[in-house]
């Protein structure tokens, strides 16, 4: 019971970081629930297994990010799935329409990145240093410098 | 935008998600409890019934095998036995080989390259599967007919007239899901070219 209740103060804790997950990963509402709930599911049974980690969220981006793997050409998926009807989902609030814009061409621009890149720039976005990046993907440091000047130039050339 | 202004953008947004975001104590067991019956319902199910009517297939043929009587129908239904029985088998495995990524033990490289693997493995069977279906109709029509009506089709000329019919379509049907194999051949392709560099 107590790792039950440890479990969803750590879920509670760090719903914005599936979220995230969820939003690079998928192209619909259905699609993003289906893998949130994945998402639980896939922590909770391997939340035992965790205690040894150093850091909880890296073990939460490596399970999160691992199971979106699953999700790569995945349509709207069909079939009973909890409604996180909470506004859990939906678009967070901005506080005006430009950042709104803003928030919609950022997620844009990531979509369009392969599976790789995605993981790369949304942990560098989440303010992880080449090192973490490097434990949670499986590439060398130097390979994460790498892979992450040439992101800058697809993104520079996206954009322009 | 630069990365830089991203990342800034991507801060300010992290910020209004941690206000935002809710989810309660029950949802969150409620999302571990339904997920169990989701995997069971869309993956096992489907391929299990789909394994079980093949096997159902191959005991009616074996049981009822002696009131075969012509040569071409014992060849019908060998073939016809081989493709019921190897074919999901391979798809089962295929799926297995696919589904069964290391979501907690590996990291991000190694949990893209066993399911970019696996997704080759599983079309390279779907593509084997369009084919061999195709046969196993064909193979297995006489034959049923021959055990259930005690009919030979094959002294029918009908029956060819109607395979003539649609052929073409299985062609048509064929290329066009041919195509789409080949382009997630193609992206898994890439993903590993990807994950090599």
């Amino acid at each position: 019971m107590d790792s039950k209740k440890e479990f969803i103060a750590v879920i509670q804790a760090n719903a914005g970081l599936i979220y995230k997950v969820t939003r690079v990963y998928t192209n619909s509402k259905e699609d993003a629930q289906d893998l949130y709930q994945e998402i639980v599911y896939q922590l909770w049974k391997s939340f035992a297994s965790f205690r040894q980690e150093a850091k909880i969220t890296t073990w939460m981006y490596r399970v999160a990010l691992n199971t979106s793997v699953t999700y790569l050409n995945k349509s709207k998926k069909k079939g009973a799935h909890v409604q996180v009807d909470e506004g859990l989902l939906n678009q967070p609030d901005a506080t005006d329409t430009l950042q709104e814009e803003q928030l919609l061409i950022l997620y844009a621009h990531i979509k369009n990145l392969n599976p790789v890149e995605k993981a790369i720039v949304l942990l560098y976005l989440e303010g992880k240093t080449y090192e973490e990046i490097a434990a949670i993907t499986g590439f060398s440091v130097t390979n994460t410098g790498t892979r992450l000047s040439r992101i800058k130039q697809k993104l520079i050339n996206q954009i322009h | 935008m630069e990365l830089e202004e991203m990342k800034a953008r991507w801060t300010e947004m992290s910020a209004t998600i941690e206000k935002q975001k809710q989810i309660t104590d029950t949802l969150i067991i409620k999302m571990t409890q339904v997920n169990y019956r989701n995997r069971l319902s869309k993956i096992l199910i489907p391929e299990l019934a789909g394994t079980l009517v093949s096997f159902a297939y191959c005991i009616y043929i074996i049981i009822n095998f002696h009131k075969l009587t012509s040569w071409y129908m014992v060849v019908c239904a060998v073939i016809g036995l081989i493709i019921l029985m190897v074919l999901p088998v391979m798809s089962l495995k295929a799926i297995y080989n696919m589904k069964s990524v290391n979501i907690a033990g590996s990291n991000y490289k190694q949990a893209l390259l066993q399911y970019a693997k696996g997704k080759r493995q599983f079309i390279f069977v779907q593509k084997l599967s369009l084919y061999t279906g195709a046969i196993l109709m064909l193979v297995l029509l006489p034959v049923m007919c021959q055990l259930l009506a005690g009919k030979d089709l094959f002294k029918m000329v009908k029956l060819w007239m109607w395979y003539a019919i649609a052929f073409p379509f299985f062609m048509i049907f064929a290329k066009w899901v041919y195509g789409y194999y080949m382009k997630t051949t193609r992206q898994m392709d890439s993903l590993l070219q990807e994950l090599e560099e």
